[in-house]
């Protein structure tokens, strides 16, 4: 490990070296056939052909061009990791490819995206993209990535088990204790309690819905009262059972088979999961409602706002970049989104796909959820992100596990954050 | 002669580890094309960082548990194996498939079996309704059954040959004398089988005090950081949050604390023993 990690670095080191002093012009590549090959970098969708298909009517429209996909690991860690060895060292293997949302600052920093600036400008991707998401491509006027789909936090409710889903936090609490009493196997609310990003997705929901500021913007809302009292209404969901203890170690696809399996009469989760319990032979089929998060209040809950940007590597040849922007352009319009939406479930980046009637007609539910991405909220923006990342999943996670007081593992976030980042 | 070999080995070994030495003492964030020289500034925050002494207990408390477990039991499997069980070759094959699963398979597996709503081991076993990944104290446990169960088999089979390798002419000796099976396995066994019980304990524990695999796999490093070992950490900082400086100097304290250990069994081990 420790040899391993030194000598990339030290590769690292001595690639961008090597770089800077010849600062030749780069030329792309043809290949033997004479097409030119565009590699896309993307997470795996799901089980339809609706992005090959996009893929090859590019194609078509510009004979020359070759369009390669390759799939990364979903796991967006390991993604991450790759796209940290593998832009570091400059490379030019692939030419778009998909940032997380809070990755985008961080690479733009890096100078690993881009600027885009010249062909999509800023304002035509405020016009055409969801405000809330804008904020998170576009840094310092400059465009870095084009949004492709967004993702945000929902609560799920058991219909056949409640009339309603509930609105505020203390009506959550009492609607599962009464539906659960004397049923050992029905578990009350389930969310994501691991100790890793899902979490953090969580404390920030949590914080919002405690009335915490929209933007964090210089702060990280660590040491604020909705941030302490975030903590405690997590921690109390597992001390008075509320929430069953697996919560505890549960990440998405635990918390989705536990709902699905009729365990839990509510969870928090991505949209993603609504397709999987109306899939033929769940035994959830019919009986799953969507709804906004509960807040303190009862006014409807910010969701995290996530989901994946394309942006073009800042490495490829300078006769390659109008191409690439091309394809991006083509697997960001407003018909592909839709197909997206109704292949895989996906929803649009884009405010426009909302206005088109197609959604409603071929992604019903998708279209239906159109609100909760106006109100979803970003995750501080900051190139810093994965390293602050890391240090709240410890931190929160101690707050809920009650090996910590919420306010003393906020100071300590805090700290950390600071000597780190010189954030907070 | 020597030259070729020395070259080598101070290319894949010295080279390194000077590298990460020399790294350890810099602010290093390659993404951010951040480099520059702190002294011992990482070394200075190391010493009042609390994940890091955490991470350090963490590393220590499972290394004791796991190596004291698996010598145990590992003892006790090459024992029965050495007393001629019947289908002996079988029982010796079947034993190692433990050791044969890649860790990151097994671990999976086990993951898969703690997180079960109710738990259950082939429907039979059940263990207590405990989040047992999730829980403080709980999840730590979790990872050393893991790699007890997976290392154990490895122990047995080193100590097993030992075993093969003390002259029956002795426990014959033994038998002419009227000794118990206590008393010949304390005064014969266990005295020569000391070299490679050494040898095997020393094996783990280096191996032990870099576990990354079982524990990353099972947890990340959670609950609360509370299976945070010193290779997640020096990990996590390195090739999640990209900074290489305190990353190297995690890594450097890791390094120190295993040059230790082997250096502690070279003076503690009588000289005919090593």
């Amino acid at each position: 490990m420790r040899r391993r990690a030194a000598l990339s670095a030290l590769t690292g080191l001595s690639l961008s070296a090597a770089l800077s002093c010849c600062g030749t012009e780069r030329r792309a590549e043809r290949k033997p056939g004479g097409k030119l090959p565009l590699v896309v970098k993307y997470q795996p969708l799901g089980e339809s052909d609706a992005f090959q298909r996009l893929l090859r009517a590019f194609e078509s429209d510009h004979p020359g061009v070759t369009v390669v996909a390759e799939a990364l690991p979903s796991s967006s860690d390991v993604a991450h990791q790759f796209f940290l060895t593998a832009l570091e060292g400059a490379s030019q293997d692939f030419d778009i490819f998909v940032v997380d949302i809070v990755w985008v600052a961080e690479f733009a920093r890096a100078g690993w995206l881009l600027d885009l600036s010249p062909l999509v400008a800023p304002d035509e991707v405020r016009r055409d993209f969801l405000p809330n998401i804008v904020d998170g491509v576009v840094l310092d006027g400059k465009t870095f990535a084009v949004p492709w789909y967004v993702d945000t936090g929902v609560l799920y409710y058991r219909t056949d088990l409640v009339t309603r889903a509930p609105a505020t936090y203390d009506d959550l609490v009492r609607t599962a204790r009464d539906i659960t009493r004397g049923r050992r196997e029905l578990g009350g609310f389930v969310w994501q309690g691991r100790q890793y990003e899902g979490l953090v997705c969580n404390v920030y929901e949590a914080i919002w819905g405690h009335g915490g500021d929209a933007h964090p913007g210089d702060g990280l809302l660590l040491q604020t009262d909705a941030a302490r009292a975030a903590l405690h209404y997590l921690q109390s969901l597992l001390a008075s059972g509320v929430s069953p203890p697996s919560v505890t170690s549960a990440g998405e696809e635990e918390t989705r088979r536990t709902f699905q399996a009729g365990r839990a009469v509510f969870m928090r989760n991505w949209p993603y999961a609504f397709a999987e319990s109306e899939r033929a032979g769940s035994p959830l089929r019919g009986k799953v409602g969507l709804a906004p998060l509960p807040t303190l209040r009862g006014e409807p809950g910010h969701g995290v706002l996530g989901g994946y940007q394309f942006g073009v590597n800042a490495h490829i040849a300078a006769d390659k970049r109008e191409l690439a922007v091309a394809l991006v352009r083509h697997l960001t319009s407003r018909e592909a989104s839709i197909d997206l939406a109704a292949a895989y479930g996906r929803s649009p980046a884009r405010g426009d796909a909302y206005r088109d009637p197609r959604l409603a007609k071929e992604a019903p539910l998708v279209a239906a959820l159109a609100p909760a991405f106006e109100r979803a909220r970003p995750r501080p923006v900051t190139p810093y992100y994965v390293m602050l990342s890391d240090i709240l999943q410890g931190e929160f996670s101690a707050a809920i596990a009650g090996i910590r007081r919420p306010e003393d593992a906020l100071a300590r976030a805090a700290s950390l954050v600071h000597r780190l980042t010189g954030l907070g | 002669m020597m030259a070729p070999a020395v070259t080598v080995l101070a290319a894949v070994a010295l080279y390194p580890t000077f590298a990460s030495i020399a790294l350890s003492f810099q602010r290093l964030i390659l993404v951010f094309h951040e480099q520059r020289f702190v002294g011992a500034g990482n070394y200075a925050f190391l010493l009042r960082d609390a994940r890091f002494w955490g991470a350090l207990r963490n590393t220590v408390y499972f290394t004791l548990v796991s190596v004291a477990a698996e010598l145990c039991i590992g003892l006790a499997i090459a024992l029965l194996l050495h007393a001629r069980p019947p289908a002996r070759t079988l029982l010796r094959a079947a034993i190692l498939v433990p050791w044969a699963v890649p860790t990151v398979v097994s671990a999976r597996m086990w993951a898969w079996f703690f997180t079960r709503e109710p738990s259950r081991l082939w429907g039979v076993v059940s263990l207590p309704d405990i989040a047992w990944l999730g829980t403080p104290g709980y999840a730590m446990h979790a990872a050393i059954l893991v790699d007890v169960w997976k290392t154990t088999p490895f122990v047995a089979l080193l100590l097993l040959a030992g075993l093969s390798g003390i002259p029956s002419s002795l426990y014959e000796a033994a038998v002419l004398d009227g000794a118990s099976r206590v008393r010949t396995f304390f005064s014969v066994t266990l005295p020569l089988l000391r070299p490679i019980l050494a040898v095997t304990a020393l094996l783990r524990t280096l191996d032990a005090f870099r576990v990354f695999d079982v524990v990353y796999v099972l947890t990340e490093g959670g609950p609360a950081n509370t299976t945070e070992t010193l290779s997640i950490y020096a990990y996590k900082t390195m090739m999640r949050a990209g900074d290489f400086g305190y990353g190297s100097a995690l890594s450097v304290m890791t390094f120190l604390c295993v040059l230790l250990l082997g250096a502690a069994y070279f003076v503690w081990m009588p000289r005919e023993d090593r």
